[in-house]
């Protein structure tokens, strides 16, 4: 049988001179190792950081190769986004009358080309991306904080506001959400990226809503929270502080599959001219007219957004479910 | 039973009648009217005044009715299925969405039983095949369908068929039923006309589906009864056809189900890209027109399908599951 260490203190075992037979605080890695307990390596153990779940879950993510690659990938769409858009300033809008149609790779003034009015190609597409990315995120932070937080108050309180949220859920189910951007697009006088972004996370949070709510509604009957209600704690701070971190792995996941979603959404809005108005760019409203860019066997004028948009909405769903294989090991 | 589909029927009433008031309220509240002398200076104000009132839009003496009262008038004429006229083509809105209506529904059904056709058995093999070649291949391809929106798909399509192999127009003529007639005579033309949009449909549905299906059926194979049913000795196709799948594949009804308004909503742009003659394209040409009845209608005519097939998708999930009782 193993023999309970004494508590740490006093210089009890480690007298200089006594042969240590046993774990105490004097004890260097070396005795411990000559010890040689059966079973167990006590520098392993001793060694072996505490793992919280986050970083259990950040390892999982990071040994999952194609997650890994697509966030890297995703990184690399964020940072073109961010940066390529300072250093061209204005080139997205400048016409050059002489030089339309350019085609890409042939030269570093216009690496992607231009397009039927001379503009440059690639500060475009950075452009149509920071778009893409704004409303995404935005959007999505709208969902959280309406669907966020009328889950949680209809899944712990109930009721009436319980119900008002699935009543709301089948309602927009049942609606061509296109037409309904475009209806209050035209009702709201023009068209304006604030609008859409408002628009979208409207219309669209019932889905984390819903999510909140069944998180809510089973983790509100946990011991864990009879126990902090039994000591007294506030509704506020059992939301909070007990219920709330314990809900959000599916949210998290959600919220990153919806980021996808909007950015498709919004493309579709911009290839219908419901989006942000031109000469501003965005990925759907340059593939608005490709029908003339095919007519004239223009065909990076539409690859070029095309792609760029299945990539970026690729690589937010491979994350996503990375992030979802992550949080929850046992759905593989 | 009775009583849960009298509820539900009760429920979506209500439902289309919210949906139906938010409508009107938008497109009301957006400035200019549908006949204006400023636009056509040739036509009387007289002229004008009979063509508002005939919209219901004014009374006989050109004064505009309150919105609320407008909104009374046009519920009146819903209850008759009457949805009023279109403002750009000045026929009724049930004449133009019953012209359509089959085109879309020919459109809409074609897509969903070939994703149908290829997704489930493509979602059953790969879990009964699990980390298998075909399976890493289906897992990869609805990532990819489930990330390309089906008018890019469109997009792509058209690239592919008309630009590069030169094989299709690029734009599109109709010989359909509806708008022109003879087509449907035709079925090897229709087939040709139909392949692009039923293909860049479909794609999202068999990504879905297929996804879906493994799924399902990865967690029935795991439970208990399989386990019991491969021990005493039942061939393995037996367990997966016989017992697994008639478990795994009731949730598809649901998804069906709610399937269905996605693929409406995918046809509004589809539809318009292909010049396809139903009503995604007559929304989407209602759209850019501002022609507000006619939105108002196809938007009704959504929510009315979705309420119907949501409620027979549970009436089938009641009748395929005899555990489960309303």
């Amino acid at each position: 049988m193993a023999q309970v260490p004494p508590l740490p203190i006093g210089p009890a075992a480690g007298v200089p001179g006594s042969v240590p037979n046993q774990l105490s605080i004097e004890t260097t890695v070396e005795q411990e190792r000559a010890l040689q307990q059966p079973g167990v390596k006590a520098d392993e153990l001793r060694d072996a950081p505490e793992l919280g779940f986050w970083r259990l879950a950040v390892i999982r993510f990071l040994h999952h190769r194609v997650a890994t690659g697509a966030l890297l990938l995703l990184g690399v769409i964020v940072l073109t986004a961010i940066v390529v858009p300072i250093i061209t300033g204005d080139l997205y809008r400048i016409q050059d009358y002489r030089h339309p149609f350019k085609p890409p790779f042939q030269s570093l003034q216009h690496l992607l080309g231009t397009d039927d009015l001379g503009r440059d190609e690639l500060a475009r597409l950075a452009r149509g991306a920071r778009v893409s990315i704004m409303v995404g995120t935005l959007a999505v932070v709208g969902y959280l904080l309406i669907g966020g937080g009328l889950g949680a108050l209809a899944g712990y309180y109930g009721g009436w506001l319980d119900n008002a949220l699935m009543r709301f859920t089948d309602i927009i189910i049942s609606m061509p959400f296109l037409l309904v951007v475009i209806a209050v697009t035209a009702a709201t006088g023009g068209v304006r990226l604030s609008t859409v972004i408002i628009v979208i996370a409207a219309t669209g949070w019932y889905e984390i809503g819903r999510l909140m709510r069944a998180q809510f509604l089973v983790l509100r009957e946990q011991e864990f929270v009879q126990a902090a209600k039994a000591l007294g704690a506030s509704n506020l701070r059992i939301i909070f502080r007990h219920i709330l971190p314990n809900a959000l792995a599916p949210i998290i996941v959600s919220a990153t599959l919806g980021v996808s979603g909007i950015v498709l959404l919004e493309a579709a809005l911009g290839f219908l001219g419901y989006s942000i108005p031109p000469p501003e760019p965005s990925w759907g409203n340059m593939l608005s007219q490709f029908e003339d860019y095919l007519l004239q066997n223009q065909t990076y004028l539409v690859i070029f957004p095309a792609t760029a948009l299945v990539l970026t909405a690729l690589c937010i769903n491979l994350v996503g479910d990375g992030i979802r294989d992550a949080l929850d090991p046992r759905q593989r | 039973m009775t009583f849960y589909v009298i509820r539900r029927v009760a429920i979506g009433i209500l439902l289309l009648f919210f949906m139906s008031a938010m409508f009107f309220a938008l497109t009301r509240l957006t400035p200019g009217q549908p006949v204006s002398v400023g636009e056509n200076p040739r036509i009387h104000q007289e002229q004008v005044n009979l063509r508002l009132h005939r919209l219901g839009l004014t009374d006989e003496n050109g004064n505009p009715y309150p919105i609320p009262q407008q909104y009374l008038l046009y519920l009146g004429a819903l209850v008759h299925l009457d949805l009023g006229d279109s403002y750009q083509y000045n026929v009724p809105v049930t004449k133009l969405l019953k012209q359509r209506l089959p085109n879309t529904a020919l459109l809409l059904g074609t897509a969903l039983v070939v994703a149908l056709a290829i997704g489930i058995p493509l979602g059953i093999f790969a879990a009964t095949h699990q980390y298998s070649k075909l399976d890493m291949t289906t897992s990869i391809t609805s990532y990819v369908g489930v990330s390309i929106p089906s008018f890019v798909l469109g997009i792509y399509l058209l690239l592919i068929f008309a630009v590069f192999l030169k094989q299709t127009p690029l734009h599109w003529g109709f010989p359909l039923f509806g708008m022109h007639t003879g087509g449907v005579d035709d079925p090897l033309d229709l087939l040709y006309h139909m392949a692009l949009p039923v293909t860049s449909l479909a794609i999202l549905e068999i990504a879905i589906f297929s996804r879906f299906m493994r799924a399902s059926m990865l967690e029935v194979l795991h439970q208990d009864y399989i386990r019991t049913a491969r021990a005493k000795g039942l061939a393995l196709d037996k367990v997966n056809y016989k017992h697994a799948l008639r478990n795994a594949i009731l949730p598809i009804i649901t998804l069906v189900a709610i399937a269905i308004p996605q693929i409406v909503n995918g046809a509004i742009i589809t539809e318009g890209i292909f010049s396809w003659p139903g009503t995604g394209q007559l929304a989407f040409q209602a759209v850019v027109d501002r022609d507000y009845p006619v939105i108002l209608g196809v938007v009704m005519l959504v929510a009315a399908l979705t309420v119907v097939f949501n409620l027979i998708a549970d009436l089938m999930y009641a009748v395929a599951d005899p555990r489960i009782r309303y």
